[in-house]
């Protein structure tokens, strides 16, 4: 795929991305860049990552906590946060209905 | 590029761009532990220390938010319960605010943010827990709240009367305030307004007489985007100022801006329906 385009792409959603994969549990930065590339995303530099993860800090949207990791160095814990709760509900909805116009749009074109 | 010379570069990078000392370490053994676990080149998975410092420094908002002490308490909700019926729309809901603080209440519809701000400024009764407020309010309803027969100024000298304020001086600081949302008022009479500038009218009357704590219940319905902005521009100036804003919103990308987010879904959930 274009890396460009799928830069773009990312830059919109990455946020939601996040905080729909702390939604199923707490991670630490490096665990989500290997869930969003599993997830089909591509890789995910940190710092792309990590700044992202700041502002949904700052905005309270996670909490964050640090945790031992096995004989490394302590982790960053992130951790969705009721406020985040909120906003992936409402913003998962917008998404879907907004994939769903363009999809449909390109599902017509390619029908022809 | 080694990782540990990256890693200091990134220490003195995060302190040029004016990162505090708690932040930049965390910051740092973040980026130390992602390079140990990923294995990669540091140059390669963040960039030059430099530029990864200032996309630190603008995700947290810059060094002034975060050196900014908060003032004394302004406001304190403590444990507020309210049922309509039996119906519970608060479930034991806390909020305090202090002076030089922006609170965010969010929630689904329904979820009772405007009882909770009503509640706040002493215009509904609860049924269990206590508010305190140390000052004067400023309360912003979300429509309602203009006399329909009034003209913009005499609702300034009558609101200004309420606050104690001159007529004079409530006519000048109506007009001024009106001109940081965009708005000229003319003659017409409140009832002739469109809605949203009756909304920018109802806000200019809670800040009059300058309160020590504004309770503005979702005040830009109807704002087009320019006065949208310019009304959080007021916010971070009533902030600055030393006042406690409490803002009732559903638009939610201003939270990463807000000092305090009060979140009613989560402590009335399954009450709503």
């Amino acid at each position: 795929m274009d890396q460009d385009r799928r830069a773009q792409w990312l830059r919109g959603v990455l946020d939601l991305c996040v905080l729909g994969l702390l939604a199923r549990g707490d991670s630490y930065g490096y665990q989500l860049a290997q869930s969003l590339q599993a997830a089909g995303l591509g890789a995910i530099q940190g710092g792309t990552l990590y700044p992202v993860l700041l502002r949904l800090q700052r905005s309270g949207l996670v909490t964050v906590y640090w945790q031992e990791g096995g004989g490394g160095p302590a982790r960053k814990y992130y951790r969705l946060s009721p406020a985040g709760h909120t906003v992936l509900a409402e913003t998962a909805v917008q998404w879907a209905a907004f994939a769903g116009g363009v999809g449909a749009i390109l599902q017509e074109r390619t029908a022809r | 590029m080694r990782p540990e010379i990256w890693l200091a570069a990134l220490s003195d990078e995060l302190r040029r761009h004016g990162v505090g000392p708690d932040l930049a370490g965390h910051v740092v053994a973040e980026a130390a532990a992602h390079l140990r676990d990923s294995g990669e080149q540091p140059l390669r998975a963040f960039g030059a220390p430099a530029a990864y410092a200032a996309a630190v420094a603008d995700s947290v908002g810059g060094p002034v938010a975060a050196a900014r002490p908060a003032g004394p308490v302004r406001l304190r909700a403590v444990d507020i319960v309210k049922r309509y019926g039996r119906r519970p729309v608060l479930a034991g809901v806390s909020l305090t605010v202090r002076a030089g603080q922006v609170a965010a209440v969010v929630g689904a519809n329904g979820s009772g943010k405007s009882t909770f701000l009503r509640i706040c400024a002493g215009l509904a009764g609860a049924d269990g827990g206590r508010v305190e407020v140390h000052g004067t309010i400023g309360y912003c309803p979300q429509a309602g709240g203009t006399a329909d027969f009034l003209r913009a100024d005499e609702h300034f000298a009558l609101i200004g009367a309420g606050r104690g304020i001159r007529r004079g001086e409530a006519l000048r600081a109506g007009a001024h305030a009106a001109a940081a949302l965009d708005w000229r008022p003319g003659p017409q009479q409140s009832r002739h307004l469109s809605g949203g500038t009756r909304q920018k009218l109802n806000l200019v009357l809670a800040a009059l007489g300058d309160p020590d704590v504004l309770l503005l219940d979702e005040p830009y319905q109807g704002f087009d985007r320019g006065t949208y902005l310019d009304f959080w521009h007021e916010v971070w100036r009533w902030r600055d100022e030393g006042r406690a804003v409490v803002v009732v919103t559903h638009l939610l990308n201003q939270l990463d801006r807000v000092d305090v987010v009060l979140d009613l879904s989560a402590s009335t959930a399954g009450a709503a329906a």
